[in-house]
C-alpha cells in the first residue's frame, strides 16, 4: 500500500492553511437558520415515526399471527434505523453543541441524553473534549483501539493482540458497552492503580443508564406484548446489535483507514491553530457514497469536516467539503475519502495485520523545522 | 425589557410526576402531543397569540392564553416569552397583565432594528410561544403609607401592571407614579396612566421628559417630589436610573424596592473591565475585557468545567443571561439574551450575568 504524499508546510503556509480554515468556519456560522432548524427537527421526525412503527411492527405478531415474520424482519429494521438516527444524526451531533444556537431545550448539547447505554456525560468527556481535541494522539485519544485493539504499529505489541480479529468482531457486536465504560479506565483497576471501591463509584451512573435500558428494551417493551415476548426481545436486541456494528464500523473507517496517521504527544506543545487543523486532517478520513451515507453515518461520512468543526451543523458538511477539497489541495495536503468497502478493508486489515508485531513507519514532520 | 434576575427553574411540586419523569422523555412526550394541541406539553409552560391590537404609536397589546404549566403572576412580576424566529428561539423579557384563566396580556414596543418585537408585530394569531414562571419581587408595600412609583424606558411596564391591579380595589393612600422618558411620543400608557389619575383623585402622574429639560432623577428639584418622608419607593429603569434613585432618596424614605434592567450599551472597547454576575452561585465580579471569561474567571481563583480551551469541545458551555461578549477568534459580538456562551472563546464587552 502506498503512502499518500502530504507536502511538509512551512510555518507561514500553515497559518495560512488555519486562517482559511477558519474564515470557513465563519462564513457558515454567520449563515446558520431556519433551514438547519428544520432540517434537525425533521431528524427528529424521523427518529421517533421509525422508532413507533418499528415498535407497532415487532406488537403486530400479536394480533395477526400470520404476519409475525414478515413483521418482524420490517418491524427489526426500522427500530434499528430509529436507533442509528437517534445516536449518529441526532445525539451525536446534538451533544456536540451543534444546534445549541436555536435555543431548544430538547436540543441542547450540555443535557441532551441518548438511547444507548453510554451516559451523555461520560460521551462529552471522552470524545467531545478528549477525542476532539487530541485526535489521533497516543496515550491521550482513548479512541485509538479503543484500549483493546493495536490498530497502528506505532502501539507496543503485546502476545495478547493476537487474538484481536475475534476480539474485535465481538466488540462490534457490543460496541454500546465499550463506549458505555470507555471513562472508567477498566485497565487501570485491573492493573491495580485504581481500587475496587473508586471502580464503583464512577460506575453508578453508567450502572443506572444501563440497567434503564435493559429494562426498558428487554423486559417493559417484550411485556407488552404478552405471549410475543420473545419474539419483540429478540428484534430489540438485534436493532441494538444493527446499530452496534455500525457505529463500530463508521467511526473505525473515520480513524483508522490505512493513510490515517497517529500523532506523539510532544507533538500537541503549543500547538497552533494551523497545526491543530492539519493534524485532524491527517487523523481522518472520509467515507464517500452521497446523501443516504451521510443520513446513516451522522454525517460521519465528513469525518474530516467533522474534526474541523465539531460544533457547526451537521447538514452543512456536505458542502463544507467542497471548499475544504479544495484549500487542501492548493496546499498539498492528501484528503483521505473513499467508498465504504475500500475504507472498511482497510480498517479490517489493520486490524488483522497489527495483531502481528509490525514495525512504524519513521515519522515525518507535519510542518517545516519540526 | 431585560431584567437582572434570572428565571425561577421549572419545579414539579407533585413526586408522582417526578417518579414518572425518570422513564418518560418529556421530549418524547412533547413531540406527539403537540402534534394534537401544541400547547399540551409534559411539564414546560406554552402560551397561544390569541388576539393583538395596536396600542397607541409603535406598540401592540398581545392577548396569549397559558396552558396549565403555568402559576401566573403576581402584577409587577415579569415573565419570559421564547418566539421562535428564523430557526432559533429568542427570549425576551416582559410584564404581563394577569385576565385570569391562564389569559394575559403584554404590551410590545416596537423596536426599530430589533428582532423580535417587529416580529411580535405581524406574527399570525394562533402562534405559540414558550412561556417561563413569573419572577421579580416588587411588592406593593403594606399599611397606608404614600407609595412613589418611579420608572425610566421600558420599567414603566411592572408600574403599570401594579397600578391597574391596585386600582380596582381604589387607592386608599397618595400613590405618585413619576415616568422619564426621553421624548415625549416615547411614554407608553400615557392615555391610560391619565385616565387612571383622572379616575382616582389620590393617584398622581407626572411624565418628565428629559428632551424638553426636565432633569434626571439625581437632578430634580426638591420642588418637584412629593413628601418623601414615610413613603415607600418602587423603581424600575436601566440601571444607571436605579442606581441614581437609590442614591438621592433611600436615606429620605421609609422603604426603597428597586429592579434595574441592562439597557443595550454599544461599545467597541477590548480593554478595562465589566462586572459580572454569576446567578447561581451568586457572585459578582469584576473580568477583564481583553480575556477569555474562562481565564478571566481563574484569574479570581474560580474553576468552571471546561475542556480544549478552544472552542471546539463545549465542555465549558453556560448560559448568557444578558449583556454582549465578544468571541475571540472572529471578533463577532453577541448579545443575544438567553444564549450559550462558550466561556473559553468569549470575551466580555459589557456587564453580564451567566448561569454560572
Amino acid at each position: 500500500m502506498t503512502r499518500a504524499t502530504n507536502r511538509v508546510l512551512t510555518p507561514a503556509e500553515l497559518d495560512r492553511f488555519g486562517e482559511e480554515l477558519d474564515a470557513l468556519r465563519r462564513r457558515v456560522t454567520a449563515d446558520l437558520g431556519a433551514t438547519d432548524a428544520r432540517y434537525i427537527r425533521r431528524v427528529v421526525a424521523a427518529v421517533r415515526w421509525t422508532g413507533v412503527a418499528g415498535r407497532a411492527l415487532l406488537f403486530l405478531g400479536a394480533f395477526v399471527p400470520m404476519l409475525l415474520w414478515p413483521a418482524w424482519i420490517a418491524g427489526t429494521l426500522l427500530l434499528g434505523l430509529s436507533k442509528i438516527l437517534e445516536n449518529m444524526e441526532l445525539g451525536h451531533n446534538v451533544m456536540h453543541g451543534q444546534y445549541d444556537w436555536m435555543g431548544d431545550a430538547h436540543l441542547q448539547g450540555a443535557t441532551y441524553e441518548w438511547d444507548i447505554v453510554a451516559t451523555g456525560d461520560n460521551w462529552r468527556k471522552t470524545h467531545n473534549f478528549r477525542h476532539h481535541t487530541y485526535t489521533n494522539v497516543r496515550g491521550m485519544d482513548d479512541d485509538i483501539g479503543y484500549g483493546l485493539l493495536r490498530i497502528f504499529p506505532e502501539q507496543r505489541w503485546r502476545p495478547f493482540y493476537l487474538l484481536q480479529p475475534p476480539i474485535a468482531v465481538v466488540f462490534a457486536l457490543l460496541f454500546q458497552w465499550g463506549v458505555a465504560i470507555q471513562d472508567l479506565r477498566v485497565g487501570r483497576w485491573f492493573s491495580g492503580k485504581m481500587k475496587t471501591r473508586q471502580l464503583l463509584r464512577i460506575a453508578r451512573p453508567v450502572g443506572r443508564k444501563a440497567a434503564r435500558q435493559l429494562l426498558k428494551d428487554y423486559v417493559l417493551f417484550p411485556l407488552l406484548a404478552g405471549p410475543f415476548f420473545l419474539p419483540v426481545l429478540l428484534g430489540n436486541l438485534v436493532a441494538n446489535g444493527m446499530r452496534n456494528v455500525w457505529t463500530f464500523v463508521v467511526i473505525f473507517c473515520g480513524h483508522f483507514t490505512a493513510d490515517a496517521e497517529v500523532f506523539p504527544k510532544e507533538c500537541i506543545r503549543d500547538e497552533s491553530r494551523g497545526h491543530w487543523y492539519l493534524r485532524q486532517l491527517r487523523g481522518s478520513s472520509n467515507i464517500s457514497g452521497g446523501p443516504v451515507i451521510d443520513v446513516l453515518t451522522g454525517n460521519l461520512s465528513h469525518q474530516i469536516e467533522h474534526h474541523f468543526y465539531p460544533d457547526l451543523p451537521a447538514n452543512r458538511y456536505a458542502a463544507i467539503a467542497r471548499e475544504v477539497r479544495e484549500i487542501c489541495a492548493r496546499y498539498g495536503q492528501h484528503y483521505n475519502t473513499g467508498s465504504l468497502p475500500r475504507q472498511f478493508g482497510q480498517v479490517a486489515w489493520r486490524i488483522l495485520r497489527h495483531a502481528l508485531p509490525s514495525r512504524a513507519p519513521s515519522p515525518q514532520p507535519l510542518v517545516q523545522g519540526a | 425589557m431585560r431584567i437582572v434576575r434570572s428565571m425561577a427553574a421549572p419545579t414539579s411540586p407533585d413526586p408522582a410526576f417526578d417518579a414518572t419523569r425518570r422513564w418518560l422523555d418529556p421530549a418524547f412526550f412533547d413531540f406527539w402531543t403537540t402534534r394534537l394541541n401544541p400547547l399540551w406539553t409534559w411539564e414546560r409552560p406554552r402560551a397561544r397569540l390569541l388576539a393583538r391590537r395596536a396600542e397607541g404609536e409603535g406598540a401592540v397589546t398581545l392577548l396569549l392564553q397559558a396552558n396549565r404549566h403555568w402559576r401566573g403572576v403576581q402584577p409587577g412580576q415579569h415573565v419570559e416569552l421564547g418566539v421562535q424566529h428564523q430557526g432559533s428561539w429568542l427570549r425576551r423579557h416582559y410584564s404581563p397583565t394577569s385576565l385570569g384563566g391562564g389569559r394575559f396580556e403584554i404590551t410590545v414596543k416596537t423596536t426599530a432594528g430589533g428582532r423580535v418585537s417587529p416580529h411580535l408585530a405581524q406574527v399570525p394569531l394562533g402562534e405559540v410561544f414558550e412561556l417561563g414562571q413569573g419572577f421579580g419581587d416588587f411588592t406593593w408595600p403594606a399599611g397606608t403609607s404614600p407609595v412613589l412609583l418611579l420608572a425610566a424606558g421600558s420599567g414603566i411596564t411592572p408600574m403599570r401592571a401594579l397600578l391597574r391591579a391596585h386600582a380596582e380595589r381604589g387607592f386608599d393612600r397618595d400613590v405618585t407614579l413619576m415616568y422619564w422618558v426621553r421624548r415625549r411620543e416615547d411614554a407608553c400608557f400615557a392615555q391610560e396612566l391619565f385616565a387612571l389619575a383622572e379616575a382616582h383623585p389620590r393617584l398622581r402622574v407626572h411624565v418628565h421628559v428629559t428632551g424638553e429639560g426636565v432633569p434626571r432623577v439625581d437632578a430634580l428639584p426638591d420642588t418637584q417630589w412629593p413628601a418623601l418622608a414615610g413613603a415607600h419607593v418602587l423603581a424600575c429603569g436601566p440601571g444607571g436610573f436605579v442606581q441614581a434613585a437609590r442614591a438621592r432618596l433611600q436615606d429620605q424614605v421609609a422603604g426603597f424596592q428597586a429592579e434595574a434592567f441592562t439597557a443595550p450599551v454599544q461599545t467597541q472597547a477590548e480593554d478595562g473591565e465589566v462586572e459580572v454576575v454569576l446567578a447561581r452561585s451568586g457572585r459578582t465580579l469584576r473580568l477583564p475585557r481583553a480575556v477569555s471569561l474562562l481565564e478571566g474567571l481563574e484569574a479570581h481563583g474560580l474553576k468552571p468545567r471546561h475542556g480544549c480551551r478552544m472552542g471546539i469541545c463545549n465542555t465549558c458551555v453556560c448560559q448568557r443571561q444578558t449583556g454582549a461578549t465578544r468571541h475571540l477568534l472572529s471578533g463577532q459580538r453577541h448579545d443575544e439574551p438567553a444564549t450559550p456562551v462558550r466561556l473559553c472563546v468569549q470575551a466580555p464587552s459589557t456587564d453580564l450575568i451567566l448561569e454560572l
